[in-house]
């Protein structure tokens, strides 16, 4: 009996010291010795060599201003620039000058310059798809002035300019495109890819801001050509990925505007192929509120809605036939996902004419075929301020 | 007879779910993607023939052999020397295959995770813990899958479940787009891990009713082949082309799950997973080579050679490959073949001389 009673004493005491090491001490790492990177940018320098810039948290002044009720002790973030032959070696010159540990686990944008953008950019996304750390969800940016004006800019409601830039990415305005949609387009040698382009804009308080810039255009790997917020539009309505918008209508036969809301909207693909003629049949359908009326319609009247549904699926035609005028007439960029919804449906065909698809993309039929259905007035009926009888126009 | 353990039928299954799930769900979709592209998901399917092949094979084994294991029965079918150097080759195959298993595990745990603790702590700590697992008998170890088990699957649901919403299913098209030529050609190596079956081959006769054990046989190779279809899938679905391009998809998939921006930076989960998984398969390999030692060597007691055989399998798995590059290449080259001798060939032809002994003793 007392033999057992010590050896369960023994065996506690083992057990309580085994636990010394099972605490991993060779890859320990205390918070206090990370600077954790919450955005990236990468430029090129003259002598065609990685310019790599860094914006680190400062969390003795994010702890500061809260705290203190908005006095912050410091800048709530460092931003640090430094070169190199590859994002490695920059990163590992940058090392030397800080006391803390380069982290990039937390970090959630990528911003690219459009030098180095013109240049490719396959071969600076490896590292970030190979190094332990960086996160494939992280957002990538073109940006068409230095890289380090954005990353220095002070935000107003986010943490840091990199954040303003994810939510603003986030909100869909235009294009949202993660490291990983990136490399799997660069995957994909048919197709092109659009990626958001966001630059530096005075705000009328003196202070700066960050702007959604349209989209810069990639083609196999080299930035090809910019389009602006309203072609990028066109692009989201092609890939299906649009989810604000606004649309107003000079209607027939009266003054003023209607404005219209997006509430849904889907983007149906169909590509046929006919006795060798390829043709894209886009198929849309939008619903929109009316949000806003200046004219003298009476929107709640079925004829007037019929009419204005016509002319916004008009409108809306319209958009997305600017946007393949250029991007698909003029730049020959398959940013749309064309090529891949042939080959999820004619992967025979597709696999043999695959090398052609560069030649044929421009020259490709496009049908847009699109629905709009207007559900609902908003909260008023007829134009507000004017008298019933006057109201009702047809 | 050496194991006096008896084990359920479940018992068997939750011990060679995890032996087989929890190394393919992580590179599965990257050898098979790099065939199969979109078809990967179908590849699993394919190779699970196998998988029903290798049970079906080890419990017509064990009709004939009831309670003896296949280091056991080999010499029965083919005499005693060809016998002994059949199952000196298995066993030296089990056991350069769990010093694989081990290296795996070490290459992964360090990879992504500790990247500066040396590989002999990962693997040695490894090793004792399955050492300890293995001299507590097969109870003890199936009592421990029956723990982890449930584990196991809580956690790969709840990787899959969050993975949803990022989702994009046209990945998915076209479906047998090139014809059944490439998912077969996916299936290829992982036919290799499921064949790892034939392992049940050390579990039959210690089942407490038997009968059941083709049953909950073919239950496992089931459950294996869903899971990897599962994981496959998702993989897919969320990489696309992309999937073939990484070395553990299924972690990077993880690592890309952000629920509402807090629930996010979850590929701890996959290092849980994987411990466990790895846990219970290196115990079931090591169990194996140990019980078929103290069997090939007529021992009264397996327990004495758990520590050798233990110091045997680091050696292996430190001395087997220089790194991870060479190791992948060796488990897509010359290990589908290797494996396929012991697993398939030797298994099916022992079989064979087994039936047309009993033909003509008859």
């Amino acid at each position: 009996m007392h033999l057992l009673r010590t050896n369960i004493l023994l065996r506690t005491i083992l057990i309580c010291l085994l636990l010394l090491v099972l605490n991993g001490c060779w890859d320990r790492v205390e918070i206090n010795d990370l600077a954790i990177v919450m955005g990236i940018g990468l430029d090129k320098t003259e002598e065609g060599d990685i310019e790599l810039s860094v914006q680190i948290a400062n969390p003795k002044a994010m702890a500061g201003s809260g705290s203190s009720g908005g006095q912050s002790s410091g800048n709530p973030i460092v931003v640090e620039t430094v070169t190199g032959r590859t994002i490695f070696d920059a990163r590992s010159k940058l090392q030397e000058s800080l006391s803390r540990q380069l982290f990039e686990g937390h970090n959630r944008v990528i911003f690219i310059s459009k030098a180095l953008a013109e240049e490719g950019i396959q071969k600076h996304i490896d590292f970030f798809a190979r190094f332990p750390s960086p996160r494939l969800r992280a957002n990538i940016f073109i940006v068409d002035s230095k890289v380090i004006d954005i990353l220095k800019v002070p935000s107003d409601f986010e943490l840091n300019s990199s954040e303003v830039a994810r939510e603003l990415a986030k909100l869909k305005i235009g294009m949202n495109i993660t490291t990983k949609d990136l490399l799997e387009q660069l995957a994909n040698e048919s197709s092109s890819i659009a990626l958001p382009s966001i630059t530096v804009e005075d705000k009328p308080v003196g202070t700066k801001g960050l702007r959604v810039n349209g989209s810069a255009i990639i083609k196999e790997n080299k930035m090809v050509g910019e389009i602006d917020n309203a072609l990028s539009r066109g692009v989201l309505w092609l890939r299906d990925e649009i989810k604000l918008s606004s649309v107003t209508l000079e209607p027939e036969n009266t003054e003023g505007y209607i404005s219209f809301k997006l509430l849904r909207s889907s983007t149906d693909l169909s590509p046929t192929i006919k006795n060798g003629k390829w043709k894209m049949v886009v198929n849309i359908t939008t619903e929109d509120d009316v949000v806003e009326n200046e004219t003298n319609l009476d929107v709640l009247d079925p004829k007037i809605t019929d009419k204005l549904e016509k002319q916004l699926e008009q409108k809306v035609t319209e958009r997305i036939q600017k946007t393949l005028d250029y991007v698909q007439k003029e730049i020959g960029a398959d940013v749309f996902g064309f090529g891949e919804a042939f080959y999820r449906k004619f992967p025979k065909q597709w696999n043999k004419e695959k090398d052609m698809w560069a030649e044929k993309f421009p020259e490709l039929e496009v049908e847009i075929n699109c629905k709009a259905y207007i559900r609902r007035p908003g909260r008023s009926n007829i134009p507000q301020g004017t008298q019933k009888e006057e109201g009702v126009k047809k | 007879m050496l194991e006096k353990g008896k084990i359920s039928a479940l018992q068997m299954t939750v011990l060679l779910y995890p032996t087989i799930t929890a190394t393919a769900i992580l590179v599965l979709p990257a050898t098979t993607g790099n065939f199969a592209k979109q078809d990967m998901w179908l590849s699993p399917i394919w190779a699970s023939i196998f998988g029903y092949l290798s049970v079906f094979i080890a419990y017509l084994l064990h009709h004939y052999y009831p309670q003896k294991t296949l280091i056991q029965f080999s010499e029965k079918i083919v005499g005693v020397i060809p016998g002994k150097l059949i199952s000196f080759g298995f066993l030296f195959f089990l056991l350069h295959t769990n010093g694989l298993n081990l290296r795996d595990y070490g290459e992964f745990v360090i990879g992504n995770f500790l990247p500066k603790t040396p590989m002999i702590v990962i693997i040695l700590s490894m090793a004792f813990v399955c050492a300890i697992t293995v001299y507590g008998g097969l109870e003890v170890m199936a009592r421990a899958s029956q723990f982890f088990f449930p584990v196991f699957v809580v956690l790969f649901l709840f990787i899959i479940i969050l993975l949803v919403p990022v989702l994009n299913p046209e990945n998915i098209f076209p479906i047998l787009g090139e014809g059944l030529t490439p998912s077969l050609k996916g299936a290829l190596i992982p036919s290799q891990w499921f064949n790892e079956f034939i392992l049940i081959s050390f579990f039959l006769p210690y089942l407490n009713r038997n009968g059941k054990g083709l049953k909950w046989g073919i239950i496992a190779v089931t459950l294996v082949m869903i899971t990897l279809v599962i994981s496959n899938l998702f993989s897919l679905l969320l990489f696309g082309d992309l999937t073939p391009f990484f070395t553990y998809p299924f972690m990077d998939a993880a690592r890309y799950i952000s629920i509402a921006d807090f629930l996010q930076h979850v590929e701890s989960i996959i290092m849980a997973l994987w411990v466990t998984g790895m846990f219970i398969k290196i115990s079931v390999f090591y169990y194996a080579v140990v019980i078929g030692v103290a069997q090939w060597l007529d021992l009264t007691n397996y327990r004495p050679i758990v520590f050798p055989i233990g110091f045997l399998l680091v050696v292996v798995s430190i001395w087997s490959t220089p790194s991870l590059q060479k190791l992948i290449d060796f488990s897509g080259t010359t290990w589908p073949f290797y494996a396929f001798l012991f697993q398939m060939l030797i298994p099916i032809s022992l079989l064979f001389i087994a039936i047309i002994r009993k033909k003509r003793s008859k």
